[in-house]
């Protein structure tokens, strides 16, 4: 074996792990804790059963607490959540590197439900910790897991809508959408993700009575989310669909003429077919994915080019927010703003963002040469900062710059 | 109105033009110098130093074996110019068009003229000892020629390299044989004024007998007007700016400036 290839689904309440070499699954909560005056650190069951007899003190919600910045303090030592989230992921990957007896992982693939910049950032910090080079680290988000899980399916499964309700050990229940455009330039796999504002606490499910207004809940946003659609298939995923007894109305509704497949490691499984195909020279998945996480707009701009007016590519629909972005030096000649075209899938909406660059030289002759810096803080907000270069010795840097936010 | 992309180039040795004092980075400014001072490339471009930058720098290897190719087969170097130009698509076809009439012209100059245009070039750029040298070759060259009108220009330009780099009787040498040759009254002005820049100069009598009373007068208030423009010259109040800062900052402001007035003045040998 030469090397690892993980998908991980990260979640406040469970983290499960998935494989790629054998489809093993292994799935625990995600909570650390340090034993009390040892240096010793558990993770899942085992932290629990040591918070429960007193042997060490637990932190949970792992996922918030590096998205909010947060510390929690063990023993009188303050941790960060990096430093706690490191600790966690350690042991996790340590059940698979036990497993099958090698340290190195060629790619982890870790799902959440939201990809955020500031937990994007911690798990890159992480990756050396784990003793994983930055760059086979990475972050997608739910919509996206689902996605490349469908996508692994047979082609039966994929023809039309897909949808999947997650009820997750975190009380949530979302739903997600996807379906394949063809036709166009290139396939297009859509996928969207709906949170539920009728969650509802699984512990409800545990009576008859609230089992029964679980199941009424259910049935009523299914209702009303499958109706007048066709589906290819349904997939049920979650903590609370483990056992379906309870939902049966829900499970009548959803089963009429549609196809359902429960898969309760559905987000590790999509991570990890998504992880394998990263380690490919060719991906598996020809298509052009846009999903939360992702743009779902191409952003160009008119460039000229041996004489003839070109597009400049800036970034691409189907390209991950925190990975999108381009760097390029431009001359101006005779403009002193910049234009940006945004596309989105459908043509239609099609628009243009003018950027003035106010501040900026005068100058003539092809001489005012700029930087632009294209990036994105998340797949619907573009930033873009445009900063003088000067031309070389003849006409020195003034140091203008323009930063900006664009809305796509 | 258009924006062009550059092309990503690392340039660790920048390619130093002598003529314009200036550093190339990249294949813009290359393109830029040479297509607004093509005269300072026509008879350099194609060097090996050029190909090597190029090469090496600009990281166009497959262009700057193309034209190691071209030199072998003796291409004139405006043909090499522009086949670096069209490659860098920095320029459209159609300046790239006005720079191939631009060059054409130079061709069409009889040796003569062709180098007094180069020479010109030098002072543009203040490299009054280069020009010095350049007019003196020409005038040597010439001597056996018999447009006036040529060798005129050519003692003028030499003149006020001269006066540049205030070498008044020199100057006025060369515009006493300008004279000679050309008669015009524009030089004359010029030779009176090196009388009001240096006192010990004095207009020959075969001169001052040209000069009206009249003339005298306008040349004068020329030249005081002349003298008024250069006391409230930028450089100037760039000078009193300085004056007014602090001591440190003002030492150290005059160092620069001292500096840049050296390699000005060196420039010029």
């Amino acid at each position: 074996m030469d090397g690892l290839i993980l998908g991980l689904d990260l979640c406040d309440g469970y983290t499960q792990m998935v494989c790629d070499q054998e489809e093993r699954t292994w799935t625990l909560p995600t909570v650390v804790c340090k034993k009390k005056n040892e240096d010793q650190w558990l993770v899942g069951e085992a932290a629990f059963a040591a918070a429960l007899t007193g042997d060490g003190v637990m932190v949970d919600k792992l996922v918030k607490l590096v998205m909010k910045d947060g510390t929690a303090t063990i023993g009188g030592i303050k941790y960060g959540g990096m430093q706690l989230m490191a600790q966690f992921l350690l042991k996790v990957l340590a059940l698979a590197r036990e497993e099958y007896q090698t340290d190195r992982v060629k790619r982890l693939l870790i799902s959440a439900p939201k990809v955020d910049a500031r937990l994007l950032e911690c798990l890159q910090r992480c990756a050396d910790y784990l003793g994983i080079p930055k760059d086979k680290v990475s972050l997608i988000s739910h919509t996206e897991s689902f996605m490349y899980y469908v996508l692994s399916q047979k082609r039966e499964v994929w023809n039309n809508q897909i949808g999947l309700f997650d009820l997750s050990a975190d009380n949530l229940l979302c739903y997600y959408e996807m379906k394949v455009q063809r036709g166009m330039r290139q396939t297009t796999v859509v996928a969207e993700r709906e949170q539920m504002e009728e969650s509802f606490s699984l512990d409800i499910i545990k009576t008859p009575p609230g089992a029964k207004l679980a199941d009424k809940i259910l049935c009523s946003c299914a209702g009303r989310l499958l109706q007048k659609k066709t589906f290819s298939s349904v997939f049920l995923t979650g903590k609370g669909f483990e056992d379906l007894g309870w939902a049966e109305e829900f499970m009548k509704l959803v089963c009429a003429r549609r196809r359902v497949y429960g898969e309760s490691a559905l987000f590790a499984k999509g991570a990890v077919y998504r992880a394998a195909d990263l380690t490919r020279e060719k991906t598996a998945y020809p298509y052009v994915c846009v999903c939360e996480g992702r743009l779902d707009s191409n952003v160009t701009m008119r460039v000229l080019h041996k004489d003839q007016e070109n597009q400049l590519v800036l970034a691409s629909a189907g390209e991950t927010w925190h990975e999108a972005g381009k760097e390029v030096e431009l001359i101006l000649d005779h403009q002193d703003y910049l234009e940006f075209i945004i596309t989105a899938l459908d043509p239609k909406k099609k628009k243009t963002v003018k950027l003035v660059l106010e501040g900026f030289p005068k100058r003539d002759d092809k001489t005012l040469k700029v930087l632009l810096k294209v990036g994105f803080l998340d797949e619907r907000t573009m930033t873009v900062a445009v900063k003088d270069q000067g031309f070389g010795d003849f006409f020195p840097s003034t140091g203008a710059c323009v930063r900006q936010e664009v809305m796509l | 109105m258009s924006v062009i992309v550059c092309r990503p180039e690392q340039v660790a040795h920048p390619y130093y033009v002598e003529g314009l004092g200036v550093n190339i980075h990249s294949s813009q400014e290359f393109c830029y110098a040479i297509y607004h001072h093509p005269m300072l490339f026509l008879d350099k471009f194609a060097d090996q130093s050029v190909i090597d930058f190029i090469r090496d720098e600009l990281g166009m290897g497959f262009l700057a074996a193309r034209m190691e190719q071209r030199i072998k087969t003796k291409e004139k170097p405006e043909e090499l110019m522009l086949m670096f130009m069209q490659e860098c698509d920095y320029y459209t076809g159609a300046e790239l068009n006005r720079f191939r009439q631009t060059v054409t012209s130079f061709r069409r100059m009889t040796p003569l003229e062709y180098a007094k245009a180069k020479t010109d070039y030098l002072v543009r750029f203040k490299q009054y000892g280069k020009a010095i040298t350049g007019y003196e070759a020409i005038l040597e060259e010439a001597d056996d020629k018999k447009d006036d009108l040529f060798i005129g220009k050519v003692w003028n330009n030499l003149g006020a390299c001269y006066a540049r780099i205030f070498q008044f009787q020199k100057a006025m040498d060369a515009y006493e044989k300008a004279y000679t040759r050309k008669k015009d009254l524009k030089i004359l002005e010029k030779m009176y004024h090196l009388t009001c820049l240096c006192p010990d100069l004095e207009l020959k009598d075969r001169y001052r007998s040209l000069v009206s009373q009249q003339l005298k007068e306008q040349w004068d208030k020329d030249f005081d007007q002349a003298g008024e423009k250069a006391a409230g010259s930028e450089e100037l109040k760039k000078l009193d700016e300085l004056f007014q800062k602090d001591s440190i900052r003002r030492a150290e402001a005059a160092g620069n400036l001292v500096e840049e007035w050296k390699k000005e003045y060196r420039a010029m040998g």
